[in-house]
């Protein structure tokens, strides 16, 4: 099989997210694991695409280190000025390209948390998808695990197909010295996109800090007193009870 | 505008509430620019719906009928709304953001060549345009959204807007849609469905979320929670951490990866607080955390915080809850 990963670099949203560390998109980190377990239990290859400025190099760097086996950096500008709709787009011109089996991708980007590209992708590709995957097999197609409203749905999907991938799916290893090493060798090539593939149908005009919530309150004592006393502001000051 | 589509979930015989929360939005905004509301329902008998529907408000319900809705692949959906887009043609479709939404809704925009703008916080629409504010970053920061002119998709974080019926009954005129859809054009197989929580209350809809974290442990913390859910009449939920251990199945995880839910009451027990549990709750109305750590970053979103073990303060909560009750 040939994987295809898409990953974005993002900020790091578990820290502040004006201090600007960039890291892997957590989503992709798992699609790029799973698809790395696949190869190792049926044989393949996984190759990476990202799309990004010059700096995401450094990201796509760190996932061959994670042991993916080449990949493509479609260079751009600045990627804030492009929705999921340009990306998907221009990711479509590159598979237009290439051959492959699966492509994954992240269920979202977590730091726009949109989720639109992966089925965007798999449409402008014509090709079958399935969403929000907890797991991902091989036998005789792809067989998808994913996390319905309800519950774990199990689909079967012919190649080449597009899977997008929760967090939920693995634990991303963390590349070893001997990956690092290799991952210096391995080829980036790069590419740019056809600009009439950079037009956005959304833009993002500013920022606005989340309203702040009304500042709470710690009640104090022993749990019999605690219990009642939150019982009576939860019924009489919230009037939620 | 002429129109505004708003699609409707149903779930067994109940239309869900996060779609009648986004259909009250989208009324306000069709009556704001005298526009007609037409609303869809995808369901093996969705006439059932009609009358509820009418109470909100709605001038027309198209309805596409098959039960290649119940646990539904993705092609089959796809197909509906683009159906339902071209009989409405509509300037903005509005979905409740669920799971079975985010799975279609990149595809339908490329099909549909519309704009999307997925999960808002809230939205409008002004000079043939929508804009919207999401959460982004884990929900650290809104983003300021806008279309383009022409068409857009968005979808809507449940527990943005109120469920309210209209003043006025719709005429929630019937229009049955054709739809003739090939099992070859499927392209792929469901093989299972697992279906977890049997007949427990639904989280996205409950008013009152009782949430475990690390806290709770193990299967004596499990009991406390469901014994204080149950006086409650409360939903269940669950961080990534004790769904991983598989102490609550995937469906109770709420969070940036699982559900986001916002009722009017929410208990974190045990949970610490971490930004991707806190971006599916942040919006809960009442805040009640509970966990040994005064330190706890949970307790900075608490309405009201105990710092204790909720193996002592749970049981003395139930008691007291069952008082106020009855008082």
């Amino acid at each position: 099989m040939v994987f295809y990963v898409c990953i974005k670099q993002v900020p790091d949203v578990s820290a502040s997210v004006d201090m600007g560390r960039m890291v892997l998109n957590a989503y992709d980190a798992s699609a790029v694991e799973e698809c790395l377990v696949l190869r190792e239990k049926h044989g393949g290859e996984v190759h990476l695409v990202s799309v990004g400025p010059d700096g995401a190099s450094e990201t796509i760097r760190k996932a061959l280190a994670m042991g993916a086996d080449e990949a493509t950096h479609i260079q751009v500008e600045d990627l804030s000025v492009l929705d999921s709709g340009a990306i998907a787009r221009i990711l479509a011109e590159f598979f237009g390209t290439v051959s492959y089996d699966v492509i994954a991708c992240g269920k979202q980007a977590q730091d726009t948390d949109a989720g639109l590209t992966g089925g965007m992708l798999a449409t402008l590709l014509d090709l079958p998808f399935a969403t929000n995957a907890v797991g991902l097999d091989i036998d005789g197609g792809l067989v998808v695990t994913r996390q319905g409203d309800g519950g774990r749905e199990v689909i079967h999907l012919p190649t080449p197909c597009l899977v997008t991938c929760s967090n939920d799916m693995n634990d991303p290893r963390i590349p070893s010295l001997k990956g690092i090493m290799a991952a210096k060798r391995k080829k980036i090539a790069v590419a740019s996109p056809d600009k009439a593939n950079l037009e956005s149908d959304t833009s993002v005009t500013g920022f606005e800090p989340v309203p702040a919530r009304p500042p709470g309150e710690i009640l104090d004592g022993e749990p019999e007193e605690v219990a009642a006393e939150l019982a009576r502001r939860l019924k009489d000051e919230a009037k939620v009870l | 505008m002429t129109s505004i589509l708003a699609v409707i979930a149903t779930d067994a015989s109940r239309i869900k509430r996060s779609s009648l929360e986004s259909l009250s939005r989208a009324r306000e905004i069709a009556r704001a620019h005298d526009a007609r509301l037409d609303c869809l329902v995808m369901d093996s008998s969705p006439e059932q719906h009609i009358g509820a529907l009418a109470a909100f408000g709605v001038d027309r319900v198209l309805t596409v009928t098959s039960d290649l809705f119940v646990d539904a692949l993705n092609p089959p959906v796809v197909a509906a709304l683009v159906a339902a887009t071209a009989e409405s043609d509509p300037s903005v479709v509005v979905f409740a953001s669920t799971e079975a939404v985010k799975d279609v809704l990149g595809a339908v925009a490329i099909r549909l060549g519309a704009a999307a703008i997925p999960d808002v916080a809230a939205f409008d629409y002004e000079n043939g345009r929508v804009s919207a504010l999401r959460p982004v970053m884990a929900a650290k920061k809104l983003a300021r959204t806008e279309s383009a002119a022409g068409r857009v998709l968005v979808s809507v974080r449940s527990g943005s807007y109120n469920a309210q019926p209209a003043a006025e009954p719709g005429a929630a005129t019937h229009v049955p849609l054709a739809f003739e859809f090939e099992a070859s054009q499927v392209r792929q197989e469901m093989r299972e469905v697992v279906r977890s929580g049997g007949d427990a209350v639904d989280l996205a809809e409950a008013s009152v979320v009782v949430s475990a974290g690390r806290g709770v442990k193990d299967e004596s913390g499990r009991e406390l929670v469901a014994a204080l859910a149950s006086e409650l009449n409360a939903a269940i939920g669950a961080t990534r951490a004790v769904v991983e251990t598989g102490l609550y199945p995937a469906t109770a995880q709420i969070g940036q990866t699982g559900k986001v839910v916002s009722p009017q009451l929410y208990f974190a027990l045990g949970i610490s607080g971490a930004i991707q549990h806190v971006a599916g709750m942040a919006n809960s109305n009442v805040i009640v955390a509970v966990n040994k750590d005064a330190d706890a970053p949970i307790f900075g979103y608490a309405t009201y915080g105990v710092v204790g073990d909720l193996f002592k303060v749970v049981p003395a909560l139930i008691e007291q809850i069952r008082a106020a009750k009855t008082a």
